[in-house]
């Protein structure tokens, strides 16, 4: 009888002693997208400015224009007055040096490379945030676009400019694989990020080819080469949009949705 | 204690044997022209005494001591050369190139009375003082020619070395550096030139060494080494040697 | 020239003072003290930020009028010596390894980098002291590590990793800090005194090597300071800052009109104009309306590309 009445009378005290959500600071679009579904907009104190560019952002343009957008160095950072910020792999040396000088946290979050780690780093970011329960939400989100399909896996390869084909060992070739591809780049011999000839393709095609223009760009250089283009009436040839190849987390959802759209077209 | 002497000088450049024991005492006060054909080794025996060449065997001496072996500042403040290249990389003004030969002389800390001194005579030495705040660039060739006699005379020298210093001059500008070559030497100093003309060594020379093939055909006073032989024998060439009425020596070659 | 010196110190304070000021985040004067946290701004990015911009640019500039001075020619810079390049793919090895993360990494492959470079060059020129192969050994050096550098681009095994090596390269002060001004003071202040004692040899120099070796000069010494200077104060900018160019071409063809043409007459205005330009220029970088700043060593191209056409323009009536 006594412990609920004092825990009553505690409430206020434990109420008004409960953290407040912690302000954000993520120089990264890819972190903004997990941010965009789990933390509260009011502690989002300054995203990514690729996040308010059409042409790199991998959140909604209506919802990056209302937060503050910074182009990442510490200066621009310590204004916002931080609890933490959230990067990705690659900040400069200078930066990392100045923050740590600051005193200010940083977390970076290394490229995830499989299904699982990108849904361990959206836990974590959301833990980050304060709201684990919204990051376990998603990651059973991500889980459930991302399920294996039961076909028979067909031979693909992205390819993006210049011949990049992402390879074994990357987040792109996990998804290949659950939407019901092979990924062809182990059978070239390329490495986890690696470039493919021309001539490698063309004599040696696979089944679905994934090609990356860039967004609002029909054909670059390498995808309106007449070669490509007499091997599309073989083989399947199917825009694959960068957007969908920037970030893991919930991008994971659309890419999957593309995937499997392109591997319910191959019928043979 | 400042003579001047090559002794037994022999220099090989690049396989050829460009000096043979050449050996010669210059003297102070008077005009030594090094003469004889293209190759003969003239400017390799200027370049020796001045030690910018180290010779194989023999030294050039100075007081009794190797070059070589001096001091950087005390041999430069000795022995002053005038190059053949009439460089001069930026386009400053005269007063600053004649006091570019006080190089040797300066101490820490800036230029001091007697560099300023020294500048101004050697300004009017070379009758340059009016021009001295001209720019290089804008002088014509005989004047730069003065400036740059200016310059080495700035470093009140022991000895003067010069390297062909009338290429290029009219013969008008040939004759007044040769004028004031003679009043250095009057003043004290030793003069050594490379000369290529053998009609103005004839001017100006009180001594001379004949060389040919790196040789000394004939050393010692001008009037004995300028004879037909041993000028046939050093450019095999036929001259005949006089004496103007204003008492000038001439050398005319007149057939080879 | 007393004149002149002051004139650009007060020019100097100026651009120090604006670079302070300066910055994509505006911080009013009474946040200046010590309790609001904005302060920090101003304490521990912008005022390193200053110094080094001041530093980097003196280096620059004196070793620009030096390397001028020394091969007689005023086309002559810095980067001709292959110190630039050399210490900028040493930093790329500590880029590429990852190595990057430890704070003394970077600077320190660098300098390792520009001294190899430069006794590679001293072993090439030998004691002849000739300036053809001087000037050509340096540009084989830049070209060899050069090349390196594009290597290590090209094998990078990320692309973000390559991306990185590449936005380096061109050249920033973003977010420096003290640290990067302990590492680069002493050694750019080391390099300054060094290429200071080569100022009347290379007056003596004006009038061709033959003669200044009769003057007294001591090439093989001159050799040896120029070399040791210009790798300290080069070899310690890039390590701070990247690769930027121009400054050690330009700023002494600012000077010459005002301080004479003597080559020693222009060596501490070199210095300070040098500061000055680069202070301003990174200044300008941080209130261009750009989301991101401009990369400083971009600038200066910017800058220094159109600055050359001109003295091209000027040269060409003159010699007409």
């Amino acid at each position: 009888m006594i412990r609920p009445f004092a825990l009553l009378l505690a409430a206020p005290l434990l109420a008004s002693a409960a953290p407040r959500a912690p302000r954000i600071v993520s120089i990264n679009p890819c972190v903004d997208a997990v941010l965009a579904r789990v933390a509260d907009p009011a502690q989002i104190v300054g995203i990514s400015h690729y996040s308010q560019d059409v042409r790199a952002t991998s959140v909604p343009l209506g919802w990056a224009k209302r937060f503050k957008a910074t182009s990442g160095t510490a200066e621009e950072v310590v204004a916002l007055r931080p609890d933490i910020v959230l990067a990705g792999p690659h900040v400069e040396p200078a930066t990392i040096a100045a923050l740590k000088r600051m005193k200010i946290a940083l977390v970076q979050y290394p490229v995830a490379e499989s299904v699982p780690e990108s849904m361990d780093q959206v836990r974590a970011i959301a833990a980050a945030t304060g709201h684990a329960a919204r990051g376990e939400a998603l990651a059973a989100r991500i889980a459930a676009a991302a399920t294996p399909a039961r076909t028979r896996p067909v031979a693909a390869l992205v390819w993006q400019g210049n011949g990049l084909v992402p390879g074994s060992g990357t987040l792109t070739d996990d998804l290949l694989k659950r939407a019901g591809f092979r990924n062809m780049s182990a059978a070239y011999g390329l490495k986890q990020w690696d470039v493919l000839p021309l001539e490698y393709l063309v004599a040696d095609p696979p089944r679905v080819l994934l090609s990356t223009a860039p967004e609002g760009v029909q054909d670059d250089r390498m995808t309106g080469h007449p070669a490509v283009r007499r091997l599309a009436k073989h083989i399947t040839v199917a825009p694959y949009p960068t957007r969908l190849m920037n970030c893991g987390g919930p991008t994971i959802i659309a890419a999957m949705a593309r995937l499997r759209q392109v591997r319910a077209q191959v019928t043979s | 204690m400042t003579d001047l002497v090559a002794d037994t000088i022999a220099l090989t450049l690049g396989g050829k044997r460009v000096l043979d024991d050449v050996s010669f005492a210059f003297r102070r006060g008077r005009v030594t022209a090094l003469l004889g054909p293209n190759g003969a080794g003239k400017s390799s025996l200027l370049a020796c005494l001045a030690a910018l060449r180290r010779p194989d065997t023999g030294a050039a001496r100075l007081g009794g001591q190797d070059v070589q072996a001096i001091d950087r500042r005390m041999r430069a403040r000795a022995i002053g050369l005038l190059p053949q290249a009439a460089d001069v990389h930026w386009d400053i003004d005269v007063a600053t190139l004649v006091g570019l030969g006080r190089f040797a002389h300066r101490g820490r800390w800036g230029e001091t009375q007697a560099d300023r001194d020294a500048v101004a005579a050697a300004l009017a030495a070379t009758d340059m003082t009016g021009l001295a705040d001209r720019g290089v660039e804008r002088l014509s060739g005989g004047e730069r020619g003065r400036a740059l006699l200016a310059r080495v005379l700035a470093g009140e020298p022991d000895w003067l070395l010069a390297d062909e210093p009338l290429a290029s001059l009219d013969p008008a500008h040939q004759l007044d550096v040769l004028a004031r070559l003679r009043g250095v030497a009057a003043g004290g100093r030793g003069v050594v030139l490379v000369l290529h003309d053998l009609h103005l060594a004839a001017r100006v020379a009180d001594d001379a060494v004949l060389l040919r093939g790196g040789r000394v055909v004939a050393a010692g006073e001008a009037d004995a080494v300028l004879t037909a032989p041993a000028i046939a024998e050093a450019y095999g060439i036929d001259v005949e040697i006089g004496r103007t009425p204003q008492g000038h020596r001439y050398i005319l070659p007149v057939a080879r | 020239m007393k004149r002149l010196t002051l004139g650009l110190i007060v020019l100097l304070l100026l651009a120090a003072a604006l670079s302070v000021a300066a910055g994509k985040v505006w911080v009013p004067f009474d946040a200046w003290t010590a309790d609001d946290p904005r302060s920090i701004i101003i304490v521990e990015l912008r005022l390193p930020r200053t110094v080094l911009a001041l530093l980097v640019g003196s280096a620059l500039g004196l070793s620009g009028a030096v390397m001028q001075g020394y091969l007689r020619n005023p086309l002559a810079d810095p980067g001709l010596f292959g110190v630039s390049s050399g210490a900028a793919f040493g930093a790329v090895i500590a880029l590429y390894f990852g190595y990057a993360a430890q704070m003394w990494l970077l600077p320190g492959f660098a300098l390792i980098g520009a001294g190899v470079t430069m006794t590679l060059l001293a072993l090439i020129a030998g004691r002849s002291g000739s300036l053809i192969l001087f000037t050509l050994g340096g540009m084989i050096l830049t070209s060899i590590t050069g090349s390196m550098t594009s290597l290590a681009i090209s094998l990078a095994p990320t692309p973000f990793v390559s991306s990185q090596i590449v936005t380096w390269l061109l050249g920033a002060l973003t977010d420096r800090s003290w640290d990067d001004v302990l590492v680069a003071a002493p050694l750019i202040v080391l390099g300054m005194g060094v290429l200071a004692l080569t100022a009347r040899s290379l007056d003596a120099l004006t009038l061709g090597e033959t003669a200044a070796r009769s003057m007294g000069v001591d090439p093989a010494r001159l050799q040896r300071l120029v070399i040791a200077g210009v790798a300290l104060t080069v070899g310690a900018s890039v390590a701070s800052a990247g690769i930027i160019g121009f400054v050690g071409l330009i700023v002494p063809h600012l000077v010459r009109p005002l301080a004479g043409n003597r080559p020693s007459a222009i060596l501490l205005p070199s210095a300070l104009a040098g500061a000055v330009l680069l202070t301003f220029a990174d200044s300008l970088v941080r209130l261009a309306p750009t989301v991101s700043e401009l990369r400083l060593g971009i600038a200066m191209s910017m800058l220094g590309g159109p600055f050359f056409l001109y003295l091209l323009i000027a040269m060409r009536r003159r010699l007409a």
